[in-house]
């Protein structure tokens, strides 16, 4: 079969909302880009090698405001770090286990290290709540052809969004301006609540949500959603081992 | 220091500000998703560790979203706080209201922040 018809399928996935999402924040980074007198096509690198828009406003919004570049790497470094978890949740989805030799089938070699690579490459809030939510729904076979058609559309559009925005965003009103920066935030509340399938999925979210202000507060700077996610990801987890350990006394 | 990178700038011609984004942005950013690619080798998706790193992951995303609202950056700063978050939550009960449309959550709570943010400046 065909593996074109997943990538297919993907594309159609990623036309409509998360395009039109990671558009609109994609935008503003564009005129970050020029506001520090950088050309288009360092905006347009940024979204297609950093994929990542918090780690693209770190970048260029430090470097308006005269920070040293290697301390700038770091700031952009630790945005990072989250990519990890992200990362390894999403490739665990994708890859493909090594198989040895059944009857009648021959050995499996499993998903390569080089196209591990290039999969996580595309990792980002985006392909991770929509991942997350589709591919275990999905054969294993046909998630990595979905995954590459849904990226690469969504890349596309953003990369095509930063280069527009790098002319347009100075001439937007501001209301509206306003509005593209909300669409990332509004999309990922009501994507995570879609994707949220267990108790522990809610734990996280409503623990990493609520805890926010305060960690925003008291965690060195850089390092608040760090601090954060591991700290309230393993709370909601140590709870869920809880309920399941009572679940199995009752 | 700033000196220094003045004169990279200047002997780098016009491709200094690609040089940044591959060396100060790619790089620093890529290592992390290079990590996991090694972490995650032969871990299958049902395994105990990953329930674990799937509940960091998903409180790390729960976190972005807090503080793209908690200290928004540009034009999104116009729109006062408590409305920050009011329109955050009627695009959350939208979405429940609407069936569990994603596209309705996303689109009524961008038009409350769209008209709230044009009020507050009129």
């Amino acid at each position: 079969m065909s593996p074109w018809r997943h990538v297919w399928a993907g594309i159609r996935a990623a036309m409509g909302m998360p395009s039109f999402m990671l558009m609109c924040s994609l935008v503003g980074v564009g005129g970050l880009c020029r506001d520090i007198g950088y050309p288009m096509g360092a905006g347009v690198l940024s979204t297609m090698l950093i994929w990542a828009g918090p780690g693209q406003m770190v970048l260029f919004g430090s470097i308006a405001a005269g920070v040293a570049l290697p301390a700038v790497a770091i700031a952009v470094s630790l945005s990072s770090i989250r990519f990890v978890p992200m990362s390894m949740t999403l490739l665990s989805l994708l890859q493909e286990a090594p198989e040895p030799a059944s009857e009648g089938r021959a050995a499996k070699r499993g998903t390569p290290t080089w196209l591990m690579l290039i999969l996580a490459h595309y990792v980002a809030a985006t392909a991770w709540v929509e991942g997350t939510r589709r591919l275990p729904l999905m054969p294993r076979e046909t998630r990595i052809p979905f995954y590459l058609g849904f990226c690469n559309t969504v890349m596309g559009a953003a990369t095509l969004a930063t280069g527009i925005g790098y002319y347009l965003i100075a001439e937007l009103p501001p209301a509206l301006a306003a509005g593209l920066l909300f669409t990332s935030p509004m999309y990922f509340t009501v994507a995570l609540a879609a994707g949220a399938r267990r108790a522990i999925d809610w734990l996280a979210i409503i623990l990493g949500f609520g805890t926010a202000p305060i960690i925003a507060a008291l965690a060195p700077p850089g390092l608040d959603l760090l601090f954060g996610g591991v700290g309230m990801g393993t709370l909601a987890y140590l709870i869920h081992r809880l309920i399941r350990a009572r679940a199995e006394a009752a | 220091m700033s000196a220094f990178f003045a004169h990279l700038d200047y002997a780098t011609g016009g491709l200094w500000p690609y040089i940044v984004v591959i060396f100060v942005g790619f790089l620093p950013s890529e290592i992390w998703r290079w990590v996991a690619v090694f972490l995650v080798k032969g871990l299958s998706e049902d395994s105990e560790i990953l329930v674990w790193v799937r509940a960091v992951a998903t409180a790390l995303m729960a976190g972005v979203v807090a503080k793209l609202l908690l200290s928004p950056n540009g034009a999104l700063a116009v729109v006062p706080a408590l409305w920050r978050w009011g329109a955050l939550a009627g695009g959350f009960v939208a979405y429940f209201a609407v069936r569990r449309s994603i596209v309705a959550g996303v689109f009524i709570g961008e038009a409350l922040l769209v008209l709230v943010g044009y009020l507050a400046q009129h």
